[in-house]
């Protein structure tokens, strides 16, 4: 039996990302005292402390700020997706989001290249955002 | 840093640092660095070698960096492993060739640019220059501390190719030791990854950014070279103790108890009177440096 992969780990704080996953859409805190957009959710804006924030929704656009192509498993679950990438993806509003290169060959990927979210179906209803090189 | 302010504030006399670990025979290591970045394992993000790999790809974007940079730094401290009969590669030399035949872990990084896992330890006694003059060994004297930890999640920093917390660490221990970097005579520096040696010398000035390919041409950091660097071979080649790789190694050539790696006529280098030592955490989010000399 293929092994589980790991699932979010979804607390008070990161529960309105990942509930906006679940309807296919990428939702980022902002201030609402300082509009700064951040990522990954946290209880205070790490520009003005103010813990008054709102949900703004992402348009999953992006481009790649980093990656690294994974040769090992270092968990048995991601044995069968080997190589695959793990990429930083800076949106084009503003927050960088850890997350997975996919429809890329790996000697394709490059910093900078244009990318959009692609939703990836997870288990229980839950859906991963994950990235593609844009237009593709 | 804290041992000195206890000492200074004369809360004790001696402090000792020590570091013991069945890194390799056990699996605490790994699940230590399956914590890590937890939050993204769900991206099947990993430990260690994902997030220094993700550093090292932004710096290849950056400026010229690369596998030619981290082969340098990865044959070159072998080649001190393998005059340390304490070193677990001591009887594995290492080739460009083999460096190349490395196979890849997480990209760009090969096995070659990977740390070791250890089972051993190491430990160093700190106490006043008064106490350690009766002591049986001649003491090493700690001339310039620096630290600073820019702390941030590695996901949105800015500073994964550099400059990291080395920039500034490393001037404030030169501005306290009162010396030029041209003093400094041989490098121990926290090597997690080869990039991580690359990083951090480039942050503390030893060559401009996408400098370093060719400041390492022609052995400049192996044995006869101008700047010695892990000259125990380091996490890479010796053996995986934190922090206490690189201390205790810079303590011990200047105490001069190196055996056939002691850096003097042997290894056709300069007999050491400072050495400079770094040390870093998480995913570059912290770093100290200290720069030793004889006591």
């Amino acid at each position: 039996m293929t092994k589980r992969k790991p699932p979010p780990k979804i607390n008070a704080d990161t529960k309105a990302f990942w509930d906006g996953c679940r309807e296919r859409e990428l939702r980022f805190q902002k201030c609402e005292d300082c509009g700064h957009l951040r990522h990954p959710p946290a209880f205070l804006c790490p520009h003005c402390l103010s813990s008054r924030t709102v949900m703004v929704k992402a348009s999953g656009r992006g481009r790649v700020y980093s990656y690294a192509v994974y040769h090992v498993a270092f968990d048995p679950a991601f044995q069968e997706d080997l190589p695959y990438i793990v990429a930083l993806v800076d949106l084009e509003e503003g927050p960088r989001i850890v997350s997975n290169l996919v429809g890329c060959d790996p000697g394709a990927a490059a910093c900078g290249m244009a990318v959009e979210v692609a939703w990836d179906d997870g288990e229980e209803g839950l859906c991963l955002p994950k990235f593609r090189p844009a237009g593709a | 840093m804290h041992a000195v302010g206890v000492l200074e504030a004369g809360l004790c006399n001696y402090v000792l640092l020590s570091y013991g670990h069945c890194g390799r025979s056990g699996d605490s290591m790994m699940r230590m660095l399956a914590g890590l970045n937890a939050e993204d394992a769900v991206f099947g993000h990993f430990g260690a070698t994902g997030g220094y790999a993700l550093a090292a790809r932004r710096a290849m974007h950056e400026f010229r960096t690369g596998p030619e940079t981290w082969k340098r730094i990865a044959v070159g401290q072998r080649k001190w492993a393998n005059l340390n009969p304490r070193a677990m590669m001591c009887h594995r030399p290492m080739t460009d060739e083999d460096y190349d035949r490395s196979p890849w872990v997480v990209e760009p990084f090969r096995l070659a640019d990977n740390c070791l896992l250890t089972d051993g330890g190491r430990a160093c006694i700190i106490t006043t220059r008064e106490r350690a003059r009766d002591l049986r060994h001649p003491p090493v004297v700690i001339m310039g501390l620096g630290m600073c930890n820019p702390a941030a999640d590695p996901a949105p920093a800015s500073h994964l190719a550099g400059p990291t917390g080395a920039r500034r660490a490393g001037e404030m221990a030169l501005r306290m030791a009162g010396i030029a970097r041209d003093d400094i005579d041989a490098c121990e520096i926290y090597d997690c990854f080869t990039y991580t040696v690359e990083i951090t010398l480039q942050d503390y000035g030893f060559f401009g950014p996408g400098e370093g390919l060719d400041w390492l041409q022609g052995g400049t950091i192996e044995p006869g070279g101008s700047l010695p660097v892990n000259t125990s071979g380091g996490l890479l080649s010796e053996a995986y103790f934190m922090g206490l790789t690189p201390l205790t190694e810079g303590v011990m050539q200047l105490m001069g108890r190196c055996g056939e790696r002691q850096l003097g006529p042997k290894t056709g280098n300069k007999t050491p009177e400072i050495i400079m030592c770094s040390d870093n955490g998480g995913i570059l989010q912290t770093h100290s440096c200290y720069i030793l000399t004889k006591g």
